[in-house]
């Protein structure tokens, strides 16, 4: 008998606002359906009260603007305090894996925070890896988003760093927010090939996503040898879903879930309130704690409705080929990285916050290391309603050398007592565990 | 005047109580085999000195119904389920003679799968061939919505009239289906053997001349009469360690957070009270195992007491938990926890030199002295109680909680005072008090606590009420009770609160407890937009209301 923690906080005061998708209803009948079911009595569960995540856990992932309370709310703290409280239950091995049934999401939420992007503030799962990295150690772990929508923000918060394997699977972003999540995005110089895509055309079924599970995601997974696997649980792929336009069903997802055997889930999105959640959360914790779930469907599923095309199979199978392709061959293109650029490597983009109609200009600079993911400087300007913000932004890896650490560290007082144009300087010393920000304007210096 | 009785696995304690003062009050040792006989023997040396007449009302806490439920020795009941998709059916599986049918409601009480009558046609032929005589109907979601419920029972009344039927939304109506399962099966097959008790009690009563109001005592702490007992024979289990807790909230008669502990010979029954209200059990009454929809208070059981005995095995000093004799001090051959007490703090119970005998003799060839001794004993009783009650703060403080509010206030249980009761808390509680560096009582009257929370204990009652304006109705979860609900967009909480509100005063007027109506509180309050679109479809609402364990209106205490 496997033993499955299980933190369910459905946030039944909190709402984005009172007619959002992300509000008090969402989990209303989830709610009805796994206590109605009562397999929160069954030996195999045991429920967990979750805590608010610390300040400190969130600054070890973002550089929230102007500071961590300007992005969040009280719920953010609970709803990633979840995901923490699961963590600690599964590492210390009172249970053998866990699930976040939390709301409010966060794998849109990016290293830097200026607003909420895709129901987003603050990113439970990297808060998450953090932490368990930071607390026990771990190093490698890889997360498999099974979202509907791309995890841009997970992949863009492990975008250079080689020891997490970030997966996504979802809707081709041609057709679905955030547009993004191609094939060619496959993570920074250092890290190529540890961030793998997978788009899928619209109404992809169970057989695809099975496909893909089977012939590419379980044996990168067997390559990469993660020490765990965390499911970025969105429930939005399924047949019902309001938002997006696939086919897969509560069946689809526990199969999935038995297959893939995270040792830890976090629920994201899935917003098909009544058709949706009540089963599909249903079978990904009978999946977890090895119920059978043969006996689960959702009142109007039939098997014969949805059928994979010929032509998306096609397209599935060259998809998996390439992606296996590339992530077998990351080695040799980061090699030839470190060739093309010895010292540096930069870039630039515009990020868009669609909740609050923010347009943020980033550039960021990464120290080519040859020990270790090497620090980033990272700038960034963002035009909210009220103001303009520009900020710099230090990030010290977790596992990064003393050299990089240290060059950090003086960046940072540099920063610090030359004149210059940002309203925050900020340092992300992740090797000593410290979090500094200045308020030139203020000499104000804060540290987490 | 009143009388309180606890028919107790043990020991049966009675009072009979007037104003402010204990009249009389009885212990006697509990005939198993014979609970009636051992209840009239107490009631008789109670009303020695007064006429039945002049009581005006009897509270009972009897052990039947657990006893039957321990005892498997309740009727025979087939289990007619509909557990629609979800958990494997296997899950539902519980008990012998489960049959299972088509038919499905969900969360919203939609029907989305019919029953098939040729199945269940068939299912019952099968029960009755089997000679079986009680059949309990549940269906997943059937407090949202009882149609298929009530059509099954409405196929095996008519065809097999003999058969008696109880269904689940009836019985149980809160969430949890295999809750609901327990909870019904557990009433059906303890009904027949409860209203025969019933019977004779009250044959026994009318050739007492006593004509009052007789209620039993819920595990909830509060009470319910005598006659609407028949159909809910299993919100008696565990009556014993409420009226325990009632008592001990009855002579403390205070608003602090404490800790009840009821320590007999063999037990040590613990309680929170959080501002002198009593804690419940957040999964229900656990009977057998199985979680139930029975509402009962949070009680941790230690096998601890007074009469436990001591012994060394191994070098080791071991308090064990099985009784072999009461303490040396009253004659007793072991030394026990009790007579430990008495020789460390020159206690002067019963005879304290036989207490000092056995423990020297425990200790001959060893090597402890005396003084070490006890004070190792004294150690260990007091870990296991400490660590007793610390997990009790801790699960209390670690229920789940699914609100921001909830979860950014937290919860700390800080305790003020320990209240003792029970025969052996003289030696111990004040021992254990000083240790938790807390206050503590042993109120007057404590050793028949029990009785005397019963026989003051006033009714109880709770009701939950769903309702969804959207699809126009509600349902409560007490008694099947379910409505249509002609809201417009205007409804608002404070509509769905005055129809609950309206419903628990009618309940409460058919349950003679219409004088506690108007004490009603609020304990839950949540309010859902159901949003279609983007526009607003409806609202749902969860109101919960109770008449909370509390006393009549004549108790004032008992005179110090």
């Amino acid at each position: 008998m496997k033993h499955t923690g299980l933190v369910f906080f459905p946030a039944f005061d909190w709402a984005i606002s009172p007619t959002h998708p992300e509000r008090e209803e969402r989990l209303l009948y989830t709610r009805d359906q796994i206590f109605e079911e009562g397999i929160m009595d069954l030996p195999q569960i045991r429920e967990y009260k979750t805590r608010m995540a610390e300040r400190k856990d969130i600054a070890r992932v973002h550089f929230c603007v102007p500071d961590i309370d300007a992005q969040i709310t009280e719920a953010h703290l609970v709803s990633a305090g979840s995901s923490l409280v699961i963590a600690d239950a599964v590492i210390k091995g009172e249970v053998d894996n866990g699930f976040a049934l939390v709301r409010p999401p966060g794998h849109h939420a990016m290293t830097v925070a200026h607003g909420n992007r895709g129901f987003c503030n603050i990113n439970n799962e990297a808060i998450m890896v953090e932490y368990l990295r930071k607390k026990y150690g771990l190093r490698k772990i890889a997360i498999v988003d099974t979202d509907v929508h791309h995890g841009d923000g997970t992949q863009e918060i492990f975008w250079h760093d080689p020891d997490i394997l970030f997966i996504s699977f979802h809707q081709d972003g041609r057709t679905l927010y955030p547009g993004t999540g191609f094939i060619e995005e496959l993570g920074g110089p250092l890290a190529h090939g540890s961030t793998i895509n997978i788009p899928l055309p619209p109404r992809t079924t169970d057989e695809g996503i099975h496909y893909v599970l089977d012939n590419l995601v379980l044996p990168i997974l067997a390559e990469f040898k993660p020490e765990l696997v965390v499911n970025s649980a969105g429930q939005d792929n399924h047949y019902s879903d309001p938002l997006a336009n696939m086919c897969f069903s509560a069946q689809g997802y526990a199969v999935l879930n038995s297959k893939l055997a995270p040792d830890i889930a976090v629920l994201e999105g899935g917003y098909s309130v009544e058709s949706a959640l009540p089963y599909v959360n249903m079978g990904i914790i009978m999946a977890m704690a090895g119920i059978d779930y043969s006996n689960l469907r959702e009142p109007d599923y039939s098997a014969a409705q949805f059928k994979e095309s010929p032509g998306n199979m096609e397209y599935i199978e060259k998809l998996v080929q390439t992606q296996l392709r590339n992530f077998r061959h990351r080695d040799d293109i980061i090699n030839q990285n470190r060739l093309k650029h010895p010292q540096t490597y930069s870039y630039h983009k515009k990020i868009f916050y669609d909740m609050d109609g923010i347009h943020e200009e980033q550039s960021t600079q990464l120290h080519m290391c040859e020990n270790c993911a090497g620090y980033r400087i990272i700038t960034s300007s963002a035009q909210n309603r009220w103001n303009l913000n520009r900020v710099f932004c230090l990030s010290v890896p977790t596992y990064g050398c003393p050299e990089c650490q240290k060059e950090a560290q003086r960046h940072y007082i540099e920063m610090c007592n030359k004149p210059n144009n940002y309203n925050y300087i900020y340092l992300q010393d992740r090797v000593k565990d410290v979090y500094k920000c200045m308020e030139p304007a203020r000499s104000l210096e804060t540290v987490l | 005047m009143l009388i309180g009785i606890d028919v107790g696995g043990t020991f049966t304690d009675g009072v009979l109580f007037n104003g402010q003062t204990v009249i009389t009050a009885v212990k006697h040792p509990t005939d198993n085999r014979d609970l009636k006989a051992t209840l009239l023997k107490v009631l008789d040396k109670l009303l020695t000195e007064v006429k039945g007449e002049d009581i005006h009302r009897i509270v009972l806490s009897t052990t039947l119904v657990t006893n039957l439920l321990a005892t498997e020795s309740g009727e025979r009941t087939a289990l007619l389920l509909l557990p629609g998709p979800g958990l494997p059916l296997d899950t539902y599986r519980l008990f012998a003679d489960t049959y299972f049918l088509k038919g499905n409601i969900d969360f919203k009480g939609r029907k989305t799968e019919a029953v098939d009558w040729h199945e269940v046609e068939k299912a019952v032929e099968e029960i009755n061939s089997l000679g079986i005589k009680k059949i309990a109907v549940v269906g997943k979601f059937s407090n949202r919505n009882s149609v298929y419920e009530k059509e099954v029972r409405k196929i095996i009344v008519d065809r097999y009239p003999q058969i008696e039927v109880a269904i689940g939304s009836e019985t149980a109506g809160q969430l949890n289906y295999l809750r609901r399962i327990v909870t019904t099966y557990y009433s059906v097959m303890t009904q027949s053997a409860w209203k025969e008790f019933v019977g004779e009690i009250e044959t026994a009563l009318e050739e007492r001349e006593i004509r009052s109001e007789v209620d039993v005592l819920k595990a909830d702490g509060g009470t319910m009469p005598l006659h609407l007992s028949l159909s809910k024979p299993c919100e008696t289990v565990f009556s014993g360690p409420a009226a325990s807790t009632m008592g001990a909230v009855a002579l403390a008669m205070d608003t602090k957070n404490s800790v009840v502990i009821d320590i007999g010979g063999t037990t040590a029954d613990i309680s929170l009270l959080i501002d002198g209200h009593p804690l419940y059990a957040s999964k229900g009454a656990r009977i057998k195992g199985h979680y139930t929809h029975i509402n009962a208070f949070s009680v941790f059981s230690l096998p601890l007491g007074g009469d436990s005995p001591i012994v060394i095995t191994n070098g080791k000093i071991s308090v064990e938990s099985r009784r072999r004799d009461k303490a040396a001090c009253f004659g007793g051959d072991y030394a026990t926890v009790t007579d430990v007490f008495n020789y460390k703090y020159a206690l002067g119970i019963g005879d304290p030199s036989h207490s000092t005998e056995k423990i020297s003799r425990i200790i001959d060839g060893s090597d402890w002295d005396i003084e070490k001794f006890c004070s190792d004993v004294e150690d260990i009783v007091v870990d296991r109680l400490r660590k007793a009650i610390q997990s009790m703060f801790q699960e209390w403080e670690n229920e789940p909680a699914y609100r921001v509010w909830e979860v950014v206030h937290g919860r700390k249980f800080i305790v003020q005072e320990i209240i003792g009761i029970g025969a052996a808390s003289a030696a111990i509680i004040p021992v254990l008090a000083r240790r938790m560096n807390v206050d503590y009582i042993i109120p007057k009257h404590a050793a028949v606590a029990n009785a005397l929370g019963a026989c003051v204990a006033r009714p109880t009652l709770a009701l939950k009420v769903h309702l969804d304006t959207q699809n126009g109705y509600f349902v409560i979860d007490q008694d099947g009770i379910s409505g249509s609900l002609q809201a417009g967009r205007s409804f608002q909480i404070q509509d769905a609160k005055e129809l609950a509100q309206k419903y628990l005063t009618e309940m409460a007027n058919t349950r003679g407890m219409d004088q506690y109506s108007g004490e009603a509180e609020f304990y839950l309050e949540e309010q859902f937009n159901v949003i279609r679109g983007w526009n607003t479809a409806g609202k749902i609402f969860d109101i919960g209301i109770q008449i909370a364990p509390g006393f009549i209106k004549e108790y004032q205490g008992v005179r110090k």
